[in-house]
């Protein structure tokens, strides 16, 4: 939340997706402050030791220090959120983060008697903003090598791009225990073995 | 068209039973006795839903404890597109400065409410602040606040029944039982 100015309401972020937008409300309404997407925090390298990949949680709630991503996409599609989140926390295991599933949302908005609102807050439809289009038949930057993996996430929080990037102005990660400069370089190939999803539970 | 709730027949498991609830109850009834013994109890209760746990607990807790009871708006019931604050519906009826409270809660799942009420409550002074809840959903906790006493950990499933409501409805069920999803879930 940006800083308050005597009769000014603050300024809203521009939310890549309505359930971002809808979550905010809610901590707004009970009163627990938070900020968007205030940190991004690298989590592949190339081999040049160039910064290929990062992860940037949806909100940071200063109160809790506790970092939520949100991901209202279905359980089959959200493999590689879960996997930049095991990488996220395998780097900096000191950070708290929780990860809202569509079914954790469905059932906040459900508690709260906000059923009819999940068809227009869930997956793409709920989407504020379309997907960045990614020419992939461009040639790739410097030390940016393309995979599978780098192809356009439908929730446009992979960063695809070069050394440190903070995308839409976000400041580098706050809490880089392990930043490029000391953890070994990772080469996002070898990020690409998937662990089994948790079930849809 | 509005869907009439069928009170038994929209339930798809029975998570507690009337017994177990009872035994649970009588158990943390014991525990709190023990640990309030000699101080100046005062049990609060949440509106609505914890409205049968209340009335079964203090009978459980043979100690000389005041009650007083509170309400707060949920999200659900006033959001729109601006944005809106929780408010306090029915406050304390009388100073709990220098009590020693109990919040008693029926479930605790995101932590929202919880985290909203135990910083109104502290700001009001008391000699020492509890949590006591019947149900405890920890998968769905969002604010992590140290609970004390604790009758049963559920699993991520929407539960109604003793107080608990779907709808304003279902809280005066004996059981806590699962909603089947078909009741909250739009036909096609």
């Amino acid at each position: 939340m940006t800083e308050p100015v005597a009769g000014v309401p603050p300024a809203r972020p521009a939310f890549a997706h309505a359930s971002e937008a809808e979550l905010a409300r809610i901590l707004d309404f009970y009163d627990v402050r938070w900020t968007y997407e205030p940190d991004t925090f690298p989590i592949g390298w190339s081999l040049d030791g160039d910064v290929v990949e990062s992860f940037a949680p949806d909100f940071y709630l200063p109160d809790l220090d506790l970092y939520v991503e949100l991901t209202t996409l279905k359980q089959k599609l959200v493999r590689k959120k879960n996997r930049k989140l095991r990488r996220l926390r395998e780097l900096y295991p000191d950070i708290r983060i929780k990860l809202f599933y569509a079914r954790d949302f469905r059932m906040l908005l459900l508690k709260f008697g906000r059923m009819a609102l999940v068809d227009e807050l869930t997956g793409t439809t709920g989407q504020a903003t379309p997907p960045r289009p990614v020419d992939v038949s461009a040639e790739p930057e410097p030390g940016l090598v393309l995979t599978e993996l780098d192809l356009p996430d439908l929730e446009s929080d992979l960063v695809v791009a070069g050394p440190a990037v903070t995308p839409r102005g976000r400041r580098r990660g706050r809490r880089r225990r392990r930043g490029a400069g000391d953890a070994a370089p990772v080469a996002v190939e070898a990020l690409a073995a998937e662990a089994p999803d948790p079930p849809d539970a | 068209m509005t869907r009439t709730a069928d009170l038994q027949g929209d339930i798809g498991d029975v998570l507690l039973t009337e017994e177990d609830i009872a035994a649970k109850v009588a158990d943390l009834g014991r525990q709190i006795a023990a640990d309030y013994a000699g101080r100046n109890l005062t049990l609060v209760s949440v509106l609505k839903g914890s409205l049968p746990f209340m009335a079964d607990l203090m009978r459980q807790i043979p100690l000389p404890l005041r009650i007083d009871l509170m309400e707060v708006s949920s999200y659900g019931g006033t959001a729109t597109e601006s944005s809106g604050l929780v408010r306090i519906m029915k406050d304390l009826s009388a100073s709990i400065a220098d009590e020693d409270v109990l919040l008693v809660e029926d479930i605790i799942d995101t932590g929202l409410t919880l985290n909203y009420l135990v910083r109104y409550l502290r700001g009001k002074n008391p000699a020492s602040l509890r949590i006591c809840t019947l149900l405890d959903k920890p998968a769905r906790r969002l604010v992590d606040i140290p609970v004390d006493y604790v009758g049963f950990e559920i699993p991520d499933q929407f539960v109604v029944g003793y107080g608990l409501d779907y709808g304003e409805r279902y809280r005066n069920l004996r059981f806590v039982g699962v909603l089947r999803p078909e009741v909250y879930t739009p036909a096609d």
